[in-house]
């Protein structure tokens, strides 16, 4: 086993007199690791992976990337919302070169050439000037994902970023994205409530409780579908078997036995 | 046969659906039926107005019909400076408001940013924006004189105070997760200012300085009014000394008519610059 990358250590997290996330969580995400965090909406599992981000501080805990305590939120750690978040006064490859708006290590014309990579990559390319608000939702968040990419963060924090998809953009985007986690050796926490997708992507989902969050399950989907994913899996005896198992987890998680 | 029966059938709808377009709720309006409307209106109200006087109902001395009154207008414009006075009205007006926007726009948006910021300065701001201009008036002559630096104190009074909250609300209501976003991309927090929060509330920004704009007019009259031997303000007192209600009518056209046209070009100014919305 790979030596851990992303590491929460004893986090706790109080919010107006509750708890967040239950003390103690703790866990630790190998470099190139692609993490679900599965669990019903409002659990805190948000909580955590924005506190991963450094954009909420946790009450109790620390987290660390390759040991380092991780500050102030910055290029190393994208983020993805689940809003719609392409700037509505940038052109889609205004953008996606808004990524690299502070990579001063990067000449222009290397600024370029990654533009035209990223822009590919999502398959936007024939739409770089065009305005968001002229493009589809789906369009929308494959700009916000180019973005976080073009910038070279080598951890990616993804909150239901497909969630207000319709089904079909959906699976071409989780396609892409784990092609592009693959390829490009992303570690990535992607927050969801939605089982199927959990499954499709994880290399391991965490099954989370209802509010205040902790880690009730734990599975190594990785080590039964293995690194490569495609659309013919989701119709394979073992995914669905899968999937039926994890939905029983969390149902019975909601009831909140531990 | 059945075809043309079947047409018949299918065009009655869309005929009927034409007049019943005017009065359904939110419904799409032609830009030429929408600018007709607009235009026939107003004909229809200064026709009244017109008959108003001309069959008697009311005394023409207080109320000049639209007729003289664009006939004085024309006369003030040759023979009184009318326009001279207009233009030292724009420009008090337009030089107040810059600097209360240089001023309101930084702060405004540091109170909104800052929750310190906007502790601090809010309690200020929101008493003096409560306090009608023309009771500083007196303060204002004790300070400053009679001379245009009382006129410029009371316009920015009026509306720096106002655009500054407004401005706050404008940075307020900036989606938190642009801001995120911004961070996460390596943005430092003045970088996020000027590259994400400050271009995310531009639009509404732009629409309240078109607002408060209007306000600056205002403020104006009552600053010429009390001390001044220029602008429209004082041409519509002078001319209320010798009753002369044609001539201030002509004035306050005047004022009406720079701030339609004013206010007519900033909207396409900023459907111009925002054309992605």
């Amino acid at each position: 086993m790979a030596a851990p990358y992303l590491v929460f250590d004893g986090i706790a997290k109080r919010f107006g007199g509750l708890d967040v996330v239950a003390p103690t969580f703790d866990l630790a995400i190998r470099r190139n690791e692609f993490v679900v965090f599965l669990g019903p909406s409002g659990c805190g599992k948000t909580t955590l992976m924005r506190m991963a981000g450094g954009l909420d501080t946790p009450s109790a805990g620390r987290i660390t990337v390759d040991g380092e305590p991780t500050g102030r939120p910055d290029r190393d750690r994208g983020m993805v919302c689940q809003s719609y978040s392409a700037f509505p006064w940038l052109t889609v490859a205004q953008n996606v070169a808004f990524g690299m708006r502070y990579r001063f290590d990067l000449s222009p014309a290397r600024k370029r050439e990654r533009l035209d990579h990223y822009l590919q990559l999502v398959g936007l390319a024939d739409f770089a000037d065009t305005y968001p608000n002229r493009v589809s939702g789906g369009m929308r968040q494959r700009v916000a994902i180019a973005r976080t990419l073009a910038a070279g963060s080598e951890i990616l924090l993804m909150d239901e970023p497909f969630g207000a998809l319709d089904a079909l953009r959906r699976e071409g985007l989780q396609l892409e994205l784990r092609r592009i986690q693959q390829h490009d050796a992303k570690t990535i926490i992607f927050v969801t409530h939605d089982v199927e997708e959990a499954v499709f992507l994880a290399d391991r989902i965490i099954v989370f409780s209802k509010r205040p969050a902790r880690n009730l399950h734990e599975i190594d989907v990785g080590a039964l579908l293995g690194p490569e994913r495609t659309i013919e899996l989701r119709d394979s005896e073992t995914f669905f078997r899968l999937r039926t198992e994890i939905l029983r987890l969390v149902r019975a998680s909601a009831g909140d036995e531990p | 046969m059945g075809r043309p029966v079947a047409r018949a059938a299918m065009s009655r709808p869309s005929r009927r659906r034409t007049p019943s377009r005017l009065f359904a709720f939110r419904a799409d309006l032609p830009r030429r039926t929408s600018a007709a409307i607009a235009i026939g209106s107003s004909l229809t109200m200064l026709a009244l107005w017109e008959l108003a006087v001309r069959a008697g109902w009311v005394n023409g001395t207080f109320l000049p019909p639209p007729s003289i009154v664009l006939a004085t207008l024309w006369r003030m414009v040759q023979d009184q400076h009318l326009l001279w006075h207009a233009g030292i009205s724009t420009l008090r007006v337009w030089g107040a408001f810059t600097l209360a926007v240089v001023l309101a726009v930084p702060i405004g948006m540091l109170m909104g940013g800052f929750r310190s910021i906007g502790a601090a300065l809010e309690p200020m701001v929101d008493f003096i924006r409560y306090l009608p201009v023309p009771a500083l008036v007196p303060l204002s002559i004790i300070w400053f004189g009679v001379g245009e630096d009382t006129k410029i104190f009371l316009l920015w009074l009026g509306t720096f105070f106002q655009l500054v909250l407004l401005v706050a609300d404008d940075m307020r209501r900036v989606p938190q997760d642009y801001v995120d976003i911004a961070y996460t991309l390596g943005a430092r927090p003045a970088q996020m200012l000027t590259d994400v929060a400050f271009r995310a509330m531009l639009p509404s920004l732009f629409d309240n300085l078109r607002v408060t704009l209007g306000w600056c007019w205002t403020y104006l009259i009552i600053a010429e009014i009390v001390a001044a031997d220029s602008g429209l303000g004082f041409v519509i007192w002078a001319a209320r000394r010798y009753m002369n209600t044609a001539e201030v009518m002509a004035g306050v056209v005047t004022i009406g008519l720079i701030g339609l046209v004013t206010d007519q070009l900033l909207r396409r100014l900023h459907k111009r610059l925002f054309r992605y919305l």
